[in-house]
C-alpha cells in the first residue's frame, strides 16, 4: 500500500496547504473499503410511474349515460341572475378559474362548499351506471350484499372478466370531469410526482426464489427519498436505486402483505391494511388503503410492471383529497355531490353502531419501473406483516 | 476602450513570444543568464536554460495546462476554451505533443484562456490566495510587488526562474499597463497574460548543458530533468521542492535524484501522473465524440460517458497506485466504482447514492476487468450495437500494443446489414462476413477476442441474446481457449504481451519519443525488472525515473528543429 503525502494548493498560500490535503482525501476516501454484498439480491424492486384511479372508460361513454357531472362553477351560475353574473363577474369577463374562488363559496352564508359540502345540496351525482370495471374483490361477497363488515352494493365484473369486482370509488369519480382520462387531476399529479419526487411510492418483493413463479413473497410499500431519473424519451429509467425514507431506524412507510408470483404476475394471496405515501396537486396524505391487494405484471425482462391495486380508502381521507382539490383549477366538479355520493356509495369498514360505511372500495392503476430499493446500512427493524382485520 | 487596448497590446506580445521561439538561435545567442530569485545565490550557477540550449520540446495538453494553473494560483482559477488536439505517435498524444503545428486559431486559444486566468488571478475575490503582496496603492504601479509576484509565479510557470529579461519584459508589461489604466492589478493581469502566452509556459523545453563527468558531451540541465520527472509521475510541473533540488544541483546526482523520485511516488499527486498515462494509452479522447443511439440505449447520456471514464480511472487508480497492486489484475479485477447512473447501466443497486461508491462484482458475474466496463465496450461499439472486431482490434493495439491493419476501402457489408438479415448474432454476422479472403485475415485477430464481449451490448449492459438469438461468447487469444469474458480476462492476466505493452507505451510517454533501436536493451531491462517487482506500476515508475536513459539526450533526429511551425 503506497503512502501518500499531500499536495499544495496555491504557491503563495501554503498555509491552505491542509485545506486542499483534506479535499484530496475526500476524494481518496471513495477509494476506501467499504462493506460489499448486494443487500437486492433475492428481491425485486419497483418505483410506481403513475398512480391513476381505475378508470374503465367505454369508447361510447355507456358507462356515463347521464353525461359527465356539472361542476361548482355551473351550479353557481346556474342560481345567479343575469344581473348577478355581471356584477360579480367584471360584466361577464372572468375567466371560470379566476371566478373560482367566487364560486366555491356559495353557501347560504358564503361558505366553501369543498370546505363544507354539506351547506348546501346539489343534484344527485351521476354515477357510473356501467357493468366493468379494474379492481378486486374485496368483500368476499358473490353479490355485495349486507354484511356485519360491509354495505350493500352493485358489484361490477372485472374488465378481464373476473366476477364480483368492489369498486364504489369508480361508481363515484367515473363520471366526473378531472378524474376521467381527458380531465387533468390525475395527469397533473403524476408529472408533479414523476418531477419532483413527491409521494414516490416503492414496492419492494422480498423472498423470491424465481422472480417467474413463486408461491410465497413479501410485498412491501416505502417511501423513496430519490426522485427519477430520465432517459432520452423522457421517461423514467429502470433500475435506478432509491433510497428508503426513514424515520429513525425505521421505515416512515413499510407495511408488507404476504403474495406470490405466477408466471410472472404479483398476486396478494393474504390482503393487508398498508399505508401509502400520497401526493395530487399539493395534497400530502398518508393513505391508509385496507384489505390491500395488488395484482401486477411484471414484463419479460423484469424491467417494469404494470397492474392495479385496491383496497377500502377511508371515507374521511377521500374526502379530505377531493375537498382540498376544490378551489385548483383541476377541480371542476360539484363538491356537495361528490361528498354525498361517497356517503352514500361507501361499502367498507361498517361502523357497527351507526351500521354506516366509513371507507369504500377502491382500486388504482400503476405503471413502475424496476429499481434498486436501498435500505439503511445495518437492516430496517423489522415490519410486521399486515393482514386484513 | 481601455480593455480594447491592453488586449491589443497582449495579443502583440504572445505573437512576438512564437516568433522568438521560431527564430530562437539568432535571437537568443547562448550566454550565461543571470537567474531572477527570490534568494538564494546558488541559483545563479543553474542559470536558466537559453532558447538556443533547447533540443527537445513538448507542447502542454490541457490537462497539464489545467493543473499547473492550479497548483500556482489555486483551484479557484479556472480554463476557459479547448486548446487544439494533439497529435497521436506510437499510440501516444505524449509522443504527439513533440510534433506540433501552432496555427494562429490554436495560438488564439492559449490567448484566450491566458486573458481569462490572468483577470481571475487579479479578481478581487481571489486576490487573497494569488497575490503574493498587496500593492502600496493599487493605482500605482509598485515595482517590488510586481517583482515579487512575477518572479514567483514565472518560476512555477516556467519550470525555472526566469531570467532578467524574461522578467524585464512583464515588469514593463505591467508597469505600462498599470499607467494606462491606473489600476496596479490590470498591469499584473497584462504581464501574467503575457507570460502565460510565452513559448517558454506553453511548451516543455528540455535544455541541454555540457556534462562535467563527460567532455564534449551534453546532459539534460537539471530543470530539464525536473520538468521531465515531474510530467511523468504527477503530470504538472515541479513543485518548490524539485525546482529547489534542480538548483541546487542535486538532481544531477543519484541520490538526490532517488529522494525526489520516492518523495513524488509517495505523495498523492502521483494519481495525477497515473491517470494521465492511462487516458493517454487508452485513447480516452475517443469519449468526446462518444455518442449513443438515445432510441435504442434511452439509459446513455453525456453523464454516464463521464462517469464511465471516471470509473475506469478509479480502477487503475485503486489497482495500481492505492493497493500498489499487479498490473496484471487490472483485467481480473472485480472490485471497482460506481455511480447512480453507472448502476443503471450495470443493473446494481448504486452502492452510495448520490456519490460514488465502491462495489464488487460476484464471482459468478462476467464483469471482469477494465475491458468489461462501460468505458471500454461502449467505447469500443457502433452507436447502435456492439462490435467484436472495434473490441478485438482495441485490445489488439491498446492493450497488447499489437498493430492491426486497417480494413480495406472496398468490403461489402450489404449482406448483413440488411433489414431482416438471417444473421442474428455479430458472430453470425462475422462468420459470413471473413468468409472474403481480404477480410479474413485480420478478423481472425480481432473476432475471437471481441466476441467474448458480447454479453455487453453496445451500451455496456449485460445480455445473454440478440436477436433473440443466445450468444455464443466462446473465443481464443493467442492460442488459450475460453468461453466467456471472464475466461478472456484470464488469457489478458497471462499473455506476455500485456506487461510488455505497458513498459512500452510508459517508457514511450516518459520520453514524449518513440523509442529508438539503441534504447531495445533498455526496454527489456525494464521488463524483467518489472516483473520481478510482481508486475506493480510504482515499481515501473520508479526504475524510469531513476534510470539514466531516462534523461538522456534526445537522439539528433528526434531534436527540435530551429523553425519551430
Amino acid at each position: 500500500m503506497v503512502s501518500l503525502s499531500p499536495i499544495p494548493s496555491s504557491i503563495f498560500r501554503p498555509s491552505l496547504r491542509a485545506a486542499a490535503g483534506a479535499g484530496l482525501v475526500a476524494v481518496l476516501a471513495a477509494l476506501t473499503p467499504a462493506k460489499a454484498g448486494d443487500p437486492t439480491s433475492k428481491t425485486l424492486g419497483f418505483a410506481v410511474t403513475t398512480f391513476n384511479t381505475a378508470m374503465y372508460e367505454s369508447r361510447f361513454m355507456d358507462e356515463c349515460p347521464q353525461g359527465i357531472n356539472a361542476t361548482n362553477d355551473e351550479f353557481w351560475w346556474r342560481g345567479l341572475s343575469k344581473e348577478e353574473r355581471g356584477r360579480l363577474t367584471n360584466n361577464g369577463d372572468m375567466t371560470q378559474i379566476a371566478r373560482q374562488h367566487i364560486a366555491n363559496h356559495r353557501g347560504p352564508n358564503g361558505e366553501d362548499i369543498c370546505q363544507v359540502p354539506t351547506a348546501v345540496k346539489d343534484p344527485p351525482l351521476y354515477t357510473v351506471r356501467g357493468k366493468l370495471a379494474y379492481g378486486m374483490k374485496l368483500d368476499g361477497t358473490d353479490d355485495g350484499k349486507d354484511t356485519p363488515k360491509s354495505c350493500k352494493h352493485e358489484k361490477f365484473t372485472g374488465v378481464d372478466g373476473t366476477p364480483a369486482i368492489d369498486n364504489q370509488l369508480y361508481r363515484v369519480l367515473g363520471c366526473v370531469y378531472g378524474w376521467r382520462s381527458i380531465g387533468h387531476i390525475e395527469t397533473a399529479a403524476n408529472g408533479h410526482r414523476q418531477t419532483n419526487g413527491l409521494g414516490m411510492i416503492l414496492i419492494e418483493v422480498s423472498g423470491v426464489d424465481d422472480a417467474r413463479n413463486d408461491d410465497d413473497v413479501t410485498i412491501s410499500f416505502y417511501r423513496s427519498v430519490d426522485t427519477f431519473t430520465f432517459g432520452a424519451s423522457a421517461s423514467p429509467l429502470p433500475y435506478s436505486t432509491y433510497r428508503i425514507d426513514y424515520d429513525g431506524e425505521k421505515p416512515r412507510y413499510g407495511d408488507s402483505i404476504k403474495g406470490k408470483i405466477v408466471d410472472g404476475v404479483l398476486k396478494t394471496t393474504v390482503p393487508g391494511d398498508v399505508k401509502l405515501p400520497f401526493y395530487a396537486n399539493q395534497s400530502f396524505q398518508t393513505m391508509q388503503l385496507m384489505d390491500t391487494q395488488i395484482e401486477l405484471k411484471i414484463n419479460a425482462d423484469g424491467s417494469a410492471a404494470d397492474g392495479v391495486i385496491g383496497g377500502y380508502y377511508s371515507t374521511q381521507q377521500l374526502w379530505e383529497y377531493i375537498g382540498e382539490q376544490g378551489w385548483q383549477p383541476t377541480g371542476l366538479y360539484t363538491c356537495p355531490g361528490i361528498y354525498a355520493a361517497i356517503q352514500k356509495l361507501a361499502d367498507g369498514h361498517k361502523d357497527p353502531k351507526t351500521g354506516e360505511c366509513t371507507s369504500i372500495s377502491s382500486a388504482f392503476k400503476i405503471k413502475t419501473v424496476a429499481g434498486f430499493i436501498k435500505h439503511r446500512d445495518g437492516g430496517d427493524k423489522p415490519n410486521k406483516i399486515a393482514q386484513a382485520q | 476602450m481601455l480593455k480594447s487596448s491592453l488586449k491589443g497590446r497582449m495579443g502583440m506580445v504572445g505573437l512576438a513570444a512564437v516568433m522568438v521561439l521560431a527564430g530562437c538561435s539568432e535571437q537568443n545567442p547562448a550566454k550565461p543568464a543571470k537567474v531572477a530569485s527570490s534568494s538564494s545565490a546558488t541559483l545563479v550557477a543553474y542559470a536558466a536554460p537559453v532558447e538556443s540550449d533547447v533540443v527537445a520540446m513538448r507542447r502542454l495538453t490541457s490537462e497539464q495546462y489545467q493543473s499547473i494553473i492550479s497548483n500556482v494560483f489555486g483551484p479557484r482559477v479556472k480554463i476557459v476554451g479547448k486548446f487544439d488536439q494533439l497529435v497521436r505517435i506510437n499510440g501516444l498524444f505524449a509522443v504527439g505533443a513533440a510534433k506540433v503545428n501552432m496555427s494562429p486559431a490554436g495560438f488564439e486559444q492559449f490567448e484566450i484562456a491566458a486573458r481569462a486566468v490572468a483577470a481571475q488571478v487579479v479578481d478581487p475575490k481571489n486576490r487573497a490566495l494569488t497575490m503574493p503582496c498587496v500593492p502600496a496603492s493599487p493605482k500605482a504601479f509598485d515595482e517590488a510587488c510586481a517583482q515579487r509576484f512575477f518572479s514567483q509565479a514565472g518560476r512555477f510557470l516556467f519550470r525555472r526562474p526566469l531570467t532578467d529579461e524574461e522578467l524585464k519584459t512583464r515588469m514593463d508589461i505591467a508597469a505600462a499597463g498599470t499607467a494606462a489604466a491606473g489600476d496596479f492589478y490590470a498591469g499584473v493581469e497584462s504581464g501574467l497574460s503575457s507570460l502565460l502566452m510565452t513559448p517558454a509556459f506553453l511548451f516543455i523545453n528540455e535544455a541541454v548543458e555540457p556534462d562535467p563527468a563527460v567532455q564534449g558531451q551534453k546532459r539534460l540541465t537539471a530543470y530539464s530533468k525536473a520538468s521531465r520527472l515531474s510530467f511523468l509521475l504527477w503530470n504538472t510541473a515541479p513543485d518548490d521542492e524539485l525546482l529547489t533540488a534542480a538548483a541546487t544541483g542535486a538532481l544531477h546526482s543519484e541520490k538526490g535524484l532517488a529522494k525526489q523520485v520516492d518523495r513524488m511516488i509517495a505523495s498523492r499527486q502521483l494519481e495525477g501522473g497515473v491517470r494521465a498515462f492511462f487516458t493517454d494509452m487508452l485513447g480516452f479522447d475517443k469519449f468526446d465524440t462518444l455518442e449513443k443511439d438515445s432510441v435504442l440505449f434511452p439509459v446513455y447520456n453525456a453523464a454516464v460517458s463521464l462517469d464511465a471514464k471516471e470509473q475506469l480511472l478509479r480502477m487503475i487508480v485503486e489497482q495500481l497506485v492505492v493497493a500498489d497492486g499487479d498490473y496484471r489484475d487490472l483485467f481480473t479485477m472485480r472490485k471497482t466504482y460506481i455511480s447512480d447512473s453507472l448502476a443503471r447501466i450495470y443493473r446494481v443497486a448504486a452502492p452510495k447514492p448520490g456519490a460514488w461508491g465502491e462495489y464488487t462484482y460476484p464471482e459468478n458475474s462476467p464483469y471482469t476487468g477494465i475491458q468489461s466496463t462501460f468505458a471500454f465496450t461502449a467505447l469500443h461499439s457502433h452507436a447502435g450495437r456492439s462490435s467484436p472486431t472495434i473490441r478485438g482490434k482495441a485490445i489488439r493495439e491498446l492493450l497488447l500494443c499489437q498493430r492491426v491493419p486497417d480494413p480495406p476501402a472496398n468490403v461489402n457489408f450489404a449482406q448483413f446489414n440488411a433489414e431482416h438479415s438471417e444473421f442474428k448474432t455479430a458472430r453470425q454476422r462475422l462468420e459470413a462476413h471473413s468468409t472474403s479472403p481480404s477480410c479474413s485475415g485480420c478478423h481472425k485477430l480481432v473476432d475471437p477476442i471481441g466476441l467474448a464481449l458480447e454479453n455487453f451490448d453496445g451500451a455496456g449492459q449485460y445480455r445473454t441474446s440478440e436477436n433473440g438469438t443466445p450468444l455464443d461468447t466462446s473465443g481464443k487469444l493467442d492460442g488459450i481457449e475460453y468461453k466467456d469474458a471472464p475466461g478472456l480476462a484470464l488469457a489478458l492476466h497471462n499473455n506476455n504481451a500485456i506487461t510488455g505493452c505497458v513498459v512500452n507505451r510508459l517508457s514511450s510517454y516518459a520520453l514524449g519519443r518513440p523509442q529508438t533501436k539503441d534504447e531495445k536493451a533498455w526496454l527489456t531491462t525494464l521488463g524483467e525488472r518489472f516483473a520481478a517487482s510482481g508486475y506493480r506500476l510504482t515499481a515501473l515508475l520508479r526504475d524510469i525515473a531513476n534510470d539514466k536513459a531516462f534523461y538522456a539526450v534526445p537522439p539528433a533526429e528526434q531534436q527540435v528543429t530551429q523553425n519551430v511551425q
